[in-house]
């Protein structure tokens, strides 16, 4: 995967991107000083991988310390026709980060200030390298946190939160990361920096900072995000509800959810996760377990109090084996803590994981689950599921060995499949991680050509062609699939043409 | 305003539409659909999507402008149209498509009516929480359209919080769709959230499916009354830093109050809503911080919230001020000083630092007058101001929107990308865009 295929322009005339010469890694000394680039191959090996299967080798890393040092990186990059990708910590798990067809990466790591921290209004001004856990540390001393808690919040940035409109659990009640942005610093494709939202709620005009969020590094690099802060509620209950059965887990979610309360997270774990968590964690999962639900609800003690016990007893009537309440803070965590970290734990099972992000309506969620289970074994692999019930939100982690011929093929024909079934179910193909370079061959299931020119008009006006984080978002193009080594591509058309949804 | 254009192209218009979509009603021009004093040549009135398309596709052959219209309850919160040739009346879509009560998402037209929609959900115990003042006609296009809302913000935000997908037809009359039918996704662009508050300027929401919210077991209001702005502010911050079971509290001024109770005094409306047991402490403190600040606490029926629906539905002159929370109570303060003697009623939702104004210019005090000393005072304390009605004759002299800002540009992108010709509600957005 180098540059030496990168056409300079394709040959219908359309505009590519060009490689980075050594004039351009010149120019970007000039514009940010030697000690912010890297630039020898050994150097840029630590920065061609996320958190998923993908790779791709930048030419050059930027390293700014300011809004000035982005723009003025991104303006060299933007002369010299060359593709720039943002990334922060790597920690994606869609792709986004992955420079696709080299060129430039931003890092934005070392802009981790929290720049302001206003506690009767509840905002903070932060640069888009601040860890997620991070800021929510900063803050707690005012008795207030940052909502969004991807599971890979000790080392996720806000930055890449915003560019992928990252979740977590708390989603549930609280929204992903667009229901916590005010306004943002932005430095457009040529360089420009613009404000757009503010600190106050309504800011007059188009609402740009929500059509930015989640535009997975598309449109623009954040520089400064203004975030809500949340105030910490007086009172968090954290239940365990052990079934025997992944459809009895499903169809207690299903209640819990129609009997009108509204969690402040609600999440499914399997046994195959329980298996892999429960030895390293000593989290309390029953081992023997077909699934558990981990059930929070916050807010006024009265009101947890209410809740707790109208959720114990649905989960009770639907065939619950045990319901234990953790109302103490180091009960609760040691719960999450199985939670949080049921994906890395699998690492230690298997040799290679694969996580998806399949969205379904609610109702769906048993007969989609067991079609997962289903899917994989029909592919000969191992399926763990650990995932946001409360909103239909599938995190299926397919379990294989990269060595085996043939595994990462089968596991992507797998993980195409199950794709499709939470699109023909009525749902979507990513619910918090993005599309990114992974998925772009399924947004055709879900949009037409209309649809995605309509948001080619927004990514117009933004001012960022192709060259602004290529190959991602968006339906693979030319100049993109023969650069990346793909298998994805191949399965997609095979499973069906665009449906609407 | 409009006589600019020919009849030949209206007639052309005519003739092109009832040939493609016969169903479309056409209606002479009235006051029906009157925009800032401007009547269109023509009203028509589509039933299905494709007239929809229809409509704006042969509009954007003829050159016309054509403005989408609904309950019209929000309409003077955009600019004066540059040119209005076309009424485009939209509550014929009025279909309910889905409602998935176990999902606790709906899919409707765009012409559905709030009020309407809630009635059907409450069966279910569910609704969708938006409750702008004019709920009882607005409808969920319109309410897409102008990002109204009302004192339910308190709790749960905006229209673009509970947008989950839409269904778009754009200038040219071709159709798109954003977002989805599940309560979380990431997949595209967040294009809905351009459509909320965007004034029918981007394309016609034909369609939209939202989330919804289980209705609270117990609901109960209480208004807490006071002698200053600043004990009143101090409570409703105090209510909202406590994390209480509140859906709404609105910081309403001595001729709000009158209006809705017959005293001149400051008051905090609010509304407790949830289990009994959240409702029961809720009560108890807020009792307690009323009487810390010298203030009375009363129970109040529901209605009362009617009452404030009709005080504050934007009248002759109608001003929404954005300041950041902490000086909305001193904001207010200085605004019902000078407004008085404009009849001016106040209500502030403190929590989003949101503050209506709703005036009468013909007491003495001009409508620019009041406009620009609301402008400047919320101007010194960070915040901005947007016209919600006002007559023609001012807003030709104002930008409804305010002063420009930087990311003008990109919006004027956006309406160019969008709608080059112009199609669609020409010049009434930010920056007469």
């Amino acid at each position: 995967m180098t540059m030496d295929h990168a056409p300079a322009a394709a040959s219908n005339g359309e505009r590519r991107w060009n490689p980075v010469t050594s004039e351009v890694v010149r120019a970007l000394h000039r514009a940010v000083g030697r000690e912010r680039v890297l630039s020898t191959p050994e150097e840029l090996l630590a920065y061609e991988y996320d958190a998923t299967i993908e790779r791709g080798t930048p030419q050059a890393v930027v390293f700014p310390e300011s809004t000035e040092q982005v723009s003025a990186a991104v303006a060299v990059a933007h002369r010299f026709g060359v593709p720039v990708t943002p990334r922060g910590a790597g920690t994606g798990l869609s792709g986004g980060a992955i420079a696709a067809v080299g060129g430039v990466v931003i890092a934005l790591t070392r802009m981790k200030r929290i720049i302001e921290v206003d506690r009767v209004n509840r905002i903070a001004v932060v640069e888009p390298g601040v860890v997620n856990l991070d800021l929510s540390r900063a803050v707690a001393p005012f008795g207030l946190y940052y909502a969004p808690d991807p599971s890979s919040q000790r080392a996720c940035t806000i930055g890449g939160n915003v560019a992928e409109n990252a979740g977590g659990p708390h989603c549930l009640a609280y929204g992903a990361t667009t229901n916590h942005v005010l306004g943002l610093e932005l430095v457009l494709a040529d360089g420009e920096v613009v404000h757009v939202g503010g600190r106050t709620r309504d800011v007059p005009g188009y609402d740009l900072t929500g059509a930015f969020v989640g535009s997975e590094g598309t449109l623009a690099i954040a520089t400064k995000v203004t975030v809500r802060l949340s105030r910490i509620p007086e009172s968090t209950r954290t239940l365990l509800a052990v079934f025997d059965s992944v459809d009895d887990a499903s169809n207690a979610v299903s209640a819990i959810i129609a009997a009108g309360i509204l969690p402040a997270a609600l999440e499914m774990m399997d046994r195959h996760i329980i298996a892999a968590v429960e030895p390293v964690i000593n989290a309390g999962f029953p081992l023997d377990a077909d699934a558990v639900l981990l059930i929070e609800v916050d807010g006024l003690e009265e009101a947890t109090t209410e809740d707790a016990a109208m959720i114990r007893g649905i989960c009770d009537a639907q065939r619950a084996r045990e319901v234990r309440l953790a109302v103490e803070s180091a009960d609760r965590e040691r719960l999450w803590a199985g939670r949080k970290t049921s994906i890395s734990a699998l690492g230690r099972l298997y040799p290679n994981y694969y996580v998806l992000d399949g969205v379904v309506p609610r109702p769906r969620l048993p007969e989609v689950l067991r079609d997962v289970y289903r899917i994989a074994e029909t592919h000969g692999l191992a399926v763990a599921n650990v995932f946001h019930a409360g909103d239909g939100n599938l995190h299926p982690n397919l379990l294989f060995d990269e060595r085996v011929p043939g595994a990462t093929d089968r596991v992507l024909a797998a993980g195409a499949e199950i794709m499709r079934r939470c699109v023909d179910a009525g749902g979507s193909i990513t619910g918090e991680h993005g599309v990114g370079l992974e998925k772009r061959d399924f947004i055709g299931w879900i949009f037409d050509d209309i649809d995605l020119a309509v948001m080619g008009k927004l990514k117009a006006a933004f001012k960022a062609d192709g060259r602004y984080n290529p190959c991602k978002a968006f339906p693979t193009t030319r100049g993109c699939g023969e650069l990346t080594d793909r298998v994805v591509a191949r399965h997609a058309p095979a499973l069906g043409t665009d449906i609407y949804v | 305003m409009s006589s600019t254009t020919a009849p030949a192209a209206i007639d052309e218009f005519r003739a092109a539409v009832s040939l493609r979509a016969p169903g479309v009603v056409f209606q002479d021009r009235g006051e029906r659909v009157a925009v800032d004093e401007c009547l269109p040549d023509v009203t028509c009135a589509p039933s299905i999507e494709s007239d929809v398309s229809a409509i704006l596709s042969e509009a954007s052959a003829c050159g016309l402008s054509v403005v989408p219209y609904a309950a019209g309850a929000h309409m003077g919160g955009a600019n004066v149209p540059r040119e209005y040739d076309v009424a485009m009346l939209m509550t014929r879509l009025d279909r309910i498509v889905a409602h998935e009560p176990a999902d606790m998402t709906v899919t409707l037209e765009a012409g559905v009516p709030i009020t309407a929609l809630n009635a059907t959900l409450a069966a279910h115990n569910q609704f969708l929480p938006l409750d702008p003042p004019a709920a009882d006609r607005a409808t969920v296009g319109g309410v897409i359209a102008a990002n109204a809302h009302g004192p339910l913000r308190h709790r749960y935000g905006t229209v673009r919080d509970w947008l989950l997908g839409v269904r778009v037809v754009h200038a040219d009359g071709s159709i798109s769709k954003a977002g989805g039918r599940v309560v979380k996704n990431v997949t595209g662009y967040e294009m809905t959230k351009l459509y909320c508050g965007s004034f029918g300027t981007l394309g016609v929401v034909t369609e939209a499916t939202l989330k919804l919210a289980p209705a609270p077991p117990v609901r109960v209001t209480v208004a807490a009354q006071f002698d200053t702005a600043s004990a009143a502010g101090l409570y409703a911050m105090a209510a909202h830093d406590a994390g209480l079971a509140i859906d709404a509290a609105e910081l309403l001024s001595p001729p709000a109050t009158y209006a809705l109770f017959g005293e001149p005094r400051w008051c905090v409306l609010a509304r407790a809503a949830g289990g009994p047991g959240a409702i029961e402490r809720t009560l108890r403190e807020l009792r307690a911080y009323a009487g810390a600040m010298r203030g009375a606490l009363r129970e109040c029926d529901e209605a009362t919230w009617a009452a404030w629906a009709r005080a504050l539905e934007p009248g002759v002159l109608a001003l929404r001020a954005s300041v950041l929370p902490s000086r909305v109570a001193e904001t207010v303060e200085v605004l019902d000083r000078r407004f008085a003697g404009a009849a001016a009623l106040l209500s502030a939702t403190v929590s989003a630092g949101l503050i209506r104004a709703n005036l009468d210019p013909t007491r003495g005090i001009r409508g620019g007058t009041l406009y620009e000393s609301a402008r400047d005072v919320v101007a010194r304390r960070g915040g901005t101001v947007a016209i919600d009605a006002a007559p023609a004759s001012l807003k030709r002299q104002y930008d409804v929107f305010g002063a420009e800002r930087a990311d003008i540009a990109i919006m004027r992108r956006i309406k160019q990308e969008f709608d080059p010709r112009g199609t669609l509600s020409r010049g009434r957005f930010a920056g007469r865009i």
